[in-house]
């Protein structure tokens, strides 16, 4: 496997990240919680978007169906679980969090145990590329993220209400001073970072032609150690951590780096997932306020 | 005299910003320095980085004649400082006696191995009882800090920094948020303390009080120090009658 | 006595009382000294397949116990280094971490047994009922422990720092220093817990020690309030033997972690320890007291 293929790959699976991680910063810049149930979210959109293209034949309707319905649920879970536990401890509400994911997960189970699959899965095929063999859809899922996440980007910085979301996310204190209606912000990144999971789920369900209650546990936990590498709260870290933790595994997972006469390959001594967090605590004992802070 | 703390051509600088620029005093045995400026002369970021919470960036602070500078802040603490923290920070599961008892137990807690095999309170607690009294707040010693006034828990930060038995009591802004009775009480109380021979730095906005009670000041304005000497020959000085009745340039350029 | 019970009551006991040593430790670093682990199941992991791995060649039951403490307990200390230089709330994160890394690396290494686990081990010889008797000891020795702990100055410290280690360094408190000393404690007796488990169990896997293994200790910390000795030592029964007991709670085990999770922290976030202090107020509340 060519260098470029593992880093065409890489950025893939980053893209992905993206898409989680965003929400997961949004949360966290506004409210200083790390939102655990998130996860949730991203499944939840997997099994919209599943049903949906099933029951209606049409992709695409299914997608904003997804996103519509995590997007509300996002809200919902900002109305009930976190605006009433605020003003506690943090550890309140990330243990409510947790709970509230697994209760999620479970209730999944309830809906149907076995999980999902598409009937008729739609962008599926393959593409060539340095003789690496890659999926049509995870291209589809890469330029979808740059087109949510730039375009939500651009609307941050060329329009007034952006201008005044970006304020309130780094400094909500200060916003609340001029006047702009904090609490509106809040469930706007509720909605926002909840669809954006959904799309993750939705596309992330076309790979593997299954939604099952676990499905987004590990990108999830993932993404939760990627905003901190990025750290906490900072968007462009966190975006710049999600590729790079993405090109970090598709490299790790099949690089063997000669010890003497021996071979050492990461990916024999650990997995994938393990890989991803002893890059966190390593960085972490390196970097302890994270790889980005803004000044 | 002998020299109890000094700082030495002390530069703190935060991202490019520069909050304290080559500044030096020092503080004999006995002594109580008010150390004033305007908003942002870096008066807090002096104190800060005689405590140890902010790193400067060149510049030492000498506690007995030995640097400190490098040490984490407990060390500092262990090694004769205490301060009185600006914003009130009880520990909410102890009483107030409490509060007092556990500084004053400083003695027990320098090595982990060595608390755990300790429990007696009773030293402490006669300690604690003392400094209450000290502070004049010994009719609250048992309540919860959650229902008492803002004066007491003033007072009860004093009594805890006392509890460390220290060579110099550091007071950041002790009079803040208190109404001029108050104020004038906490004053004299501190007054009284130095009075028995406690050396304190005193740093606070209540310009009236730190006149009425510190017989010399250090005066900071954007992060250097313009004036030093007794409190009626410095405030006499025109450049620091400049610093606080002008328009307040110093302020908007250099962080607190 | 021992014809009372039988092999099944037996190792409900057993399993309750492992789950008891398991919150306790965890409530040492959680409930005393405030540092959230979402990990803890990898120490135990770390305990049970060292005292496995040593049994296997030959090593005594209780050398084995020992060496897994240790071990659990040295890479304890590793996570608490980490913990002293990051922020709050990294903390959670980077324990999560551990136990994917633990289970990625368990699972990746043929001498642990990979995916398939560890089984076929030789026990102690001390009987089901001998070891049942052993489980209750040492459960009880861990809550005398922890009130040993809570009762010194120790314990005192670890509840200022707790509540607010900025100020506990200003008092002249080596932060760092106790934080480690929680970690370690804390989990080498999670390695003990975790020793104690393997050997009242024919087979270990990585998935034994997992993340959702971990929340439910912490469901069992925050279910009896955080730093509660006596109410975490009953969450931590009722919550292994329910599931149990109850078929339905058994088939939904998650789901009512889950939720009573959620629940517990939305509506009582101190737990069954906070129910206790407030129906004690309601009862004992006079006139005019406005506490």
């Amino acid at each position: 496997m060519t260098e470029l293929a593992l880093l065409v790959q890489g950025l893939l699976d980053g893209s992905i990240y993206a898409l989680i991680a965003v929400g997961l910063t949004l949360v966290y810049g506004l409210l200083r919680i790390l939102h655990v149930a998130h996860a949730a979210l991203f499944t939840l959109g997997g099994y919209v978007g599943v049903v949906v293209t099933n029951e209606t034949g049409s992709f695409i309707l299914a997608l904003v169906a997804a996103m519509i319905v995590a997007g509300i649920a996002g809200m919902i879970i900002y109305r009930l679980v976190y605006q009433p536990i605020l003003h506690l401890p943090p550890y309140v509400a990330l243990i409510a969090s947790i709970g509230l994911f697994i209760a999620m997960q479970e209730g999944f189970r309830f809906y149907d145990e076995q999980g999902v699959s598409y009937v008729n899965p739609p962008v599926q095929g393959t593409l060539e590329l340095a003789g690496q063999t890659l999926q049509l859809a995870k291209i589809v899922t890469f330029f979808v993220a740059i087109i949510l996440i730039g375009g939500l980007g651009l609307l941050a910085a060329k329009t007034r209400t952006g201008v005044a979301w970006r304020a309130t996310v780094t400094m909500p204190a200060m916003a609340e001073s001029f006047g702009i209606n904090i609490i509106q912000v809040r469930y706007i990144n509720f909605f926002i970072g909840s669809a954006l999971a959904a799309v993750a789920g939705v596309m992330v369900s076309l790979t593997t032609n299954l939604v099952e209650p676990t499905s987004g546990d590990v990108w999830s936990y993932k993404a939760l150690a990627i905003i901190v590498l990025g750290g906490l709260g900072s968007m462009r870290g966190t975006l710049i951590a999600c590729f790079a933790l993405g090109v970090l595994e598709a490299f790790a997972t099949t690089t063997c780096v000669p010890l003497g006469n021996i071979q050492i390959c990461l990916g024999e001594i650990m997995n994938r997932d393990a890989i991803a967090f002893a890059f966190l605590v390593i960085v972490l004992m390196i970097r302890p306020q994270g790889l980005f802070v803004r000044a | 005299m002998t020299t109890v703390l000094e700082v030495r051509d002390l530069r703190v600088v935060f991202g490019g910003v520069t909050a304290v620029d080559g500044v030096s005093f020092s503080v004999d045995d006995g002594q109580l320095l008010g150390l004033i400026g305007p908003n942002g002369a870096g008066k807090t970021t002096v104190m800060r980085s005689i405590t140890g919470i902010v790193r400067p960036t060149s510049g030492n602070i000498l506690l007995d004649g030995q640097r400190v500078t490098g040490l984490p802040i407990h060390r500092r603490m262990r090694r004769g400082l205490a301060l009185s923290q600006q914003l009130v920070r009880p520990f909410r599961e102890m009483s107030v006696i409490e509060n007092v008892a556990f500084a004053a137990g400083y003695r027990k807690t320098g090595n982990p191995l060595k608390s755990l095999v300790t429990f007696d309170w009773t030293q402490e607690r006669a300690r604690a009882t003392e400094l209450l009294a000290m502070v004049e707040i010994s009719s609250y010693a048992d309540a919860d800090t959650g229902s008492v006034p803002l004066g007491v828990l003033k007072r009860l930060e004093v009594a805890r920094a006392l509890a460390l038995d220290p060579k110099v009591l550091l007071l950041d802004e002790p009079l803040a948020g208190l109404n001029s009775n108050e104020a004038v009480t906490l004053g004299d109380t501190i007054k009284r303390l130095n009075g028995d021979g406690l050396t304190v730095v005193l740093i606070e906005h209540n310009l009236g009080e730190v006149m009425r009670i510190c017989p010399r000041l250090v005066v900071l304005d954007n992060g250097r120090k313009i004036g030093d000497g007794p409190a009626q020959e410095v405030m006499a000085d025109p450049d620091v009658r400049a610093a606080y009745l002008g328009t307040g340039a110093g302020g908007s350029h250099a962080a607190a | 006595m021992e014809d009372l019970l039988n092999a099944y009551d037996m190792s409900l006991i057993r399993t309750a009382a492992v789950m008891v040593i398991m919150a306790l430790s965890l409530n040492l670093i959680t409930g005393f000294c405030g540092q959230i682990s979402l990990g803890h199941a990898a120490f135990m992991g770390v305990g049970a397949y060292t005292s496995v791995v040593l049994s296997i060649n030959g090593v005594d039951f209780i050398l084995g116990t020992l060496a897994g403490m240790a071990l659990a307990g040295i890479l304890g200390i590793l996570v608490g280094l980490t913990s002293l230089r990051v922020r709050h709330d990294f903390l959670a994160i980077t324990t999560m971490g551990i136990v994917f890394l633990f289970s990625g690396i368990v699972e990746q290494s043929s001498f642990l047994g990979d995916t398939d686990g560890l089984s076929g081990y030789p026990h102690p010889a001390y009987g089901d009922f001998a070891y049942m008797v052993m489980t209750i000891l040492l459960a009880i020795a861990v809550m005398l422990l922890s009130i040993y702990i809570r009762r010194s100055w120790m314990g005192a410290t670890f509840k200022s720092i707790g509540d607010d280690e900025d100020t506990a360094r200003i008092l002249g408190i080596d932060v760092s220093l106790y934080k480690l000393a929680a970690f370690v404690m804390g989990t080498s007796l999670a390695g003990l817990a975790g020793s104690l488990y393997a050997h009242q169990t024919t087979i270990i896997q990585a998935e034994n020690f997992g993340f959702i293994e971990s929340i439910t200790v912490l469901s069992m910390v925050v279910f009896g309030g955080v730093g509660s000795i006596a109410g975490v030592t009953v969450a931590a029964i009722v919550l292994t033997l329910l599931p149990l007991w109850s078929q339905f709670i058994g088939d939904y085990k998650l789901l009512f972690y889950g939720g009573l999770l959620f629940l517990m922290m939305r509506f009582a976030p101190y737990g069954l320890a906070g129910i206790v202090v407030r129906l004690q107020r309601l009862v004992f509340r006079r006139t005019g007291d406005t506490g």
